[in-house]
């Protein structure tokens, strides 16, 4: 199998910007992505989208939407996942010779749509809906199960938390908490469209590795700290390039909160069982630009952490080895792992 | 000369919403499981190949990928794995805030999620550091149960 490069890659985050549509954001981050890799959407050979067709509030959004990320006439694929999932499908098509250069793409626009609600609906309509249940209330059980049993989580959450930036005063852009989050460990909702360009061709970036795993649906079944699911994905990638996890130098990990960022810093092996809150408050490795506090909506977010990564491993001054993961709703069941390698 | 395609006009938006009608189909074990919540009993199935009793009942284990076989009343006793404090208010549920967490019921291997009643919520700090320990919870059911998740609701064994 061939070798594959990230050859471009773009990122856009906004809020309620009235003067343009959700497809003309994804048109506009999508040709800045084609612009990095100095391709047009002619030379593009398949194209692999992430969108849900909840949080876009359109059925079968990908219809409306995939004109918009340089579809016409493409071989395209749509998953309603995250999309890191997306990067490892278009890795996939690149390394298997069928496509030599694939656009990925991934949108979720916040401003659009109730996202509380939307993220009521998402679990099962037996067992957790008319219990109140959302993702962040999955996240708050997580974090409480932190604090009970890591004495770091406690010692660390402030000082993590203030490495996360100057949040927005605007209250419509912060979900409401479940105990124990603090405003400071919230997501800031966004509208963010991020796209790559994945190609055989050396690039600035190669791809090293890659791995999926899924968990359970029932919460209930799985280990809520220990992120089973990105344990086996990150080792699979790890695996594959050939690196372990403490030779990491860029980490970019995709969580909900700020305990769901430090539990996959955990599940990756970059700090130990207990630690990875504070490895969050005191290692710039992780997450630089601020996590889920620089702007977040599913499914868009794990293509924004490979893209984050690789803009570091393009800026770095030495050679140096990136992880990126994504997770997908209900509460990071599937998760994706990719090792980027800067040149 | 042609106009210029950036005219500037008002921003257009318009509201939207959906309200579809679903008719979910609980299938054979759960419906089972949830008609012997109205007989106020909490049941689980048994994987015959790694032996757990999984709760709520279902009728595969997903991770031997084989059909449960016994069924399997578990305890109403159990410890309180995890929760947390909702803030969130839905139309047609409790209004927050609202204590919800994982029960590990004895003689059950996977933990069911429930409402945990009659916590003191005037300092949430205090009221949910004091819970961080899996106290040790028991299931009460209403008075009227109707084969529903909300048949039962947890509450502390000793108050927090
Ligand atoms: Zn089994």
């Amino acid at each position: 199998m061939r070798p594959v490069y990230l050859h471009g890659s773009a990122v856009s985050t906004t809020w309620r910007d009235a003067s343009r549509s959700l497809t003309d954001l994804i048109f506009e981050c999508v040709r800045t992505a084609l612009g990095t890799a100095g391709i047009s959407a002619a030379d593009v050979g398949a194209t692999v989208l992430a969108a849900h067709d909840l949080v876009d509030g359109r059925g079968l959004t990908s219809m409306v939407t995939a004109p918009a990320a340089a579809t016409y006439l493409k071989d395209e694929t749509r998953l309603g996942d995250d999309g890191a999932l997306a990067f490892v499908l278009g890795d996939a098509r690149v390394r298997s010779g069928s496509v030599d250069t694939c656009l990925v793409a991934a949108w979720g626009r916040a401003s659009e749509g109730p996202i509380d609600e939307i993220a009521h609906a998402l679990f099962d309509p037996f067992t957790a809906r008319p219990l109140a249940l959302t993702e962040i209330a999955v996240s708050g059980m997580r974090a409480a199960r932190c604090l009970g049993d890591f004495p770091g989580y406690g010692r660390w959450r402030g000082a993590a938390a203030a490495r996360r930036g100057v949040r927005p005063a605007d209250p419509s852009r912060v979900p409401a908490t479940a105990w124990p989050l603090r405003a400071g460990e919230l997501p800031v909702w966004a509208d963010v469209v991020a796209a790559v360009v994945l190609g055989s061709q050396p690039g600035p970036v190669r791809v090293g590795g890659v791995g999926m795993s899924t968990e359970p649906y029932e919460l209930g079944d799985r280990d809520l700290t220990g992120l089973t699911a990105l344990r086996t994905a990150s080792a699979q990638a790890l695996t594959d390039a050939g690196v372990d996890a403490a030779s990491i130098d860029v980490l970019e990990l995709d969580g909900l909160t700020l305990f769901d960022e430090a539990l996959a810093a955990e599940a990756v092996g970059a700090a130990a069982r207990g630690d990875g809150m504070s490895l969050l408050a005191n290692s710039p490795r992780v997450n630089a630009g601020g996590g889920s506090a620089a702007g977040y909506c599913a499914p868009a977010m794990g293509l924004v952490r490979v893209a984050r990564a690789a803009e570091r491993l393009r800026n770095a001054t030495t050679s140096q080895v990136g992880l990126a993961t994504g997770a997908s709703v209900v509460a990071a069941q599937v998760q994706a792992a990719v090792v980027l390698e800067g040149a | 000369m042609g106009e210029s395609a950036a005219g500037k006009v008002p921003p257009l938006t318009i509201d939207g919403h959906w309200a579809f009608d679903y008719t979910y189909y609980a299938g054979d074990a759960a419906s089972r499981f949830f008609a012997e919540l109205a007989n106020r009993r909490i049941m689980g199935t048994r994987c015959p190949q790694c032996l757990r009793v999984l709760v709520p009942a279902r009728g595969f284990c997903d991770a031997c990928f084989v059909e449960t076989t016994d069924w399997v009343q578990v305890s109403p006793h159990g410890t309180l794995e995890t929760f947390t404090i909702l803030t969130t208010s839905f139309p047609g549920l409790p209004e927050p805030p609202l204590v919800v967490g994982y029960v590990m019921l004895a003689g059950a291997s996977s933990a069911v999620l429930n409402f945990v009643d009659g916590i003191d919520l005037t300092d949430p700090d205090a009221a949910g550091t004091a819970m961080l320990g899996r106290p040790p919870v028991t299931a009460r059911f209403k008075d009227v149960c109707e084969g529903r998740i909300t048949d039962f609701v947890f509450t502390l064994d000793e108050p927090a």
